[in-house]
């Protein structure tokens, strides 16, 4: 299971249990609260970040490497990993994860390298597309995930207020 | 009338204080009675003593300071050890409660700190309680636009008087190091910030990071910068602005910072008018007319680039929080899923200021 996921359940487990369940005197809610860390820790042993989408990112990485690989033809620049980076048969969550985050790093060392002065000393152009391409591509990247992203709670959640409203008292 | 503040951080001759991991309020407010009649040499009571907010950095208490002289309506602010900017320094907020006492920026009147923490266990400082609203960025659509409109007029005149003061006056520009510049060192610290160990790596906040470093303006004029100056960091009653709150993050550096700070879509209901009624190029006018300083359409959009990248910081910051540090707060841990749709708007916005 990715670290993450479960810090996360714990999290929220922890938030219950701390904060929840002694600040309610209602036996109902402190059953449902109950009721709720029980399906969480069940998650825990069971459930982890859905595949798909990390196994998008971790393909969207693998094309930018491919294209930077072909228009770097000639520069040396940072190591490129061999691809596919994720075999046809794998499904756990955490490994791909740490793929993409492993993805991540790489591509930012060669963002920083393509922006550089020694890159543009060699191919000041060349230097500058491949910027650019990595730029589009960490955004795409992001897109993917904003896609997962739900609806933003900020103000519930900064000023605990109900449905966006005042809140009592 | 402005308190004597009274510095009580000279503790060169105390033991290092054995610090709590968390913030028990009990003893807190045990050991704030203990440090008000200490200071005040009349032995003082703690009345009406609760948590104010519930914020992700500085723990804030509002109560009554009881004693022979009367009730005094203070707070109190302690800087957490495993809040969001931790380890915290009251430096900041000293300097600036200290320096704009009696100018045209209204501040509370400082009553007292400690940077060691020798009495509380930790970081504080107390100061006056104002009394007034904390207007929410959300809730401003509930008010009256004239209200509104007067308001942010005022929030502009308040940051240009702020630009106004001569910072090379002020404690501020006693801590130079290393003689970089002070903005660029702002921005060198939000780099280190995020080139800890956290769970995510963003390729675009690492070159970014660099890219505002290397393109750093040189400033008009280098003022005392609030950091943190945005709709919701004052106080306002009867419609006046009656104390700028939160100097936590206060520098010497570039006003623009400020500025662009100030008009970031997120602090004002996710408009591009200031309080989601003054144009931008009102806001603009105004800050210009009354401080003196020309705005720079470039340096605006660096620092709204680097705006973006501060919120990006701040909200790693809680993620390691939550992740590394293991603070069991889900508003942190919440704050990770923004991080996709804030780290995309600062590439967009680092290509605008190229």
């Amino acid at each position: 299971m990715s670290t993450s996921f479960e810090r996360l359940i714990d999290g929220i487990i922890d938030a219950l249990q701390i904060h929840v369940v002694p600040n309610s005197n209602d036996d109902f809610v402190r059953g449902q609260v109950y009721s709720a860390i029980y399906a969480l820790n069940g998650l825990k042993l069971a459930a982890d970040w859905k595949a798909g989408p990390l196994l998008e990112q971790v393909r969207l990485q693998d094309d930018t490497f491919a294209a930077v690989e072909r228009l770097a033809d000639g520069m040396a620049h940072p190591e490129i990993p061999a691809m596919p980076r994720v075999p046809s048969d794998m499904s756990d969550a955490a490994a791909i994860e740490a793929l993409r985050d492993d993805g991540d790093r790489r591509l930012g060392r060669l963002l920083l390298w393509a922006s550089g002065a020694d890159a543009r000393a060699v191919n000041r152009d060349l230097a500058t597309g491949i910027e650019q391409l990595l730029r589009r591509a960490t955004c795409d990247q992001l897109k993917i995930e904003l896609a997962t992203t739900p609806k933003s709670m900020l103000q519930q959640i900064a000023g605990g207020e109900r449905d966006g409203g005042t809140a009592p008292g | 009338m402005q308190d004597v503040a009274k510095r009580s951080d000279d503790v060169s001759a105390v033991p290092e204080p054995v610090r709590p991991v968390t913030v028990n309020d009990d003893a807190v407010r045990a050991a704030l009675a203990q440090h008000l009649s200490r200071i005040s040499g009349s032995r003082t009571e703690i009345t009406s003593f609760g948590r104010k907010s519930s914020g992700f950095s500085w723990i804030t208490y509002a109560f009554v300071a009881r004693s022979s002289e009367g009730d005094r309506k203070l707070i109190l602010r302690v800087g957490p050890p495993n809040g969001l900017f931790a380890p915290y320094s009251v430096l900041p907020q000293v300097y600036a409660l200290q320096s704009l006492a009696g100018s045209g920026v209204p501040v509370p009147a400082l009553v007292s700190s400690e940077r060691d923490g020798a009495e509380i266990g930790f970081p504080f400082f107390i100061c006056t309680h104002v009394e007034g609203d904390v207007p929410a960025p959300w809730t401003a659509s509930e008010l009256d636009p004239d209200h509104k409109r007067a308001i942010a007029r005022q929030f502009v005149e308040i940051l240009a008087s702020l630009h106004r003061i001569d910072a090379g006056t002020t404690p501020f520009a006693s801590p130079q190091q290393g003689g970089q510049r002070a903005e660029v060192r702002a921005i060198a610290g939000w780099r280190a910030s995020l080139a800890r160990p956290t769970a995510r790596y963003y390729p675009l906040l690492d070159w970014g990071g660099r890219w505002l470093e290397d393109n750093c303006p040189q400033p008009p004029c280098r003022t005392i910068v609030h950091g943190d100056y945005r709709i919701g960091n004052f106080i306002e009653r009867s419609g006046w602005i009656v104390a700028i709150l939160d100097w936590e993050l206060t520098h010497l550096g570039d006003p623009h910072e400020d500025l662009a700070w100030a008009m970031m879509p997120t602090f004002n209901a996710r408009s591009r008018k200031l309080y989601g009624v003054l144009e931008r190029t009102e806001v603009i006018d105004l800050y210009q007319r009354t401080s003196g300083i020309a705005v720079s359409d470039k340096s605006l959009a660096f620092y709204e680039a680097y705006a973006l990248y501060q919120a990006a910081a701040i909200q790693m910051c809680a993620v390691r929080a939550f992740e590394v540090d293991r603070f069991n707060d889900m508003r942190l841990a919440v704050m990770a899923s923004q991080m996709p749709s804030i780290v995309r708007a600062f590439e967009r916005a680092l290509e605008a200021a190229a």
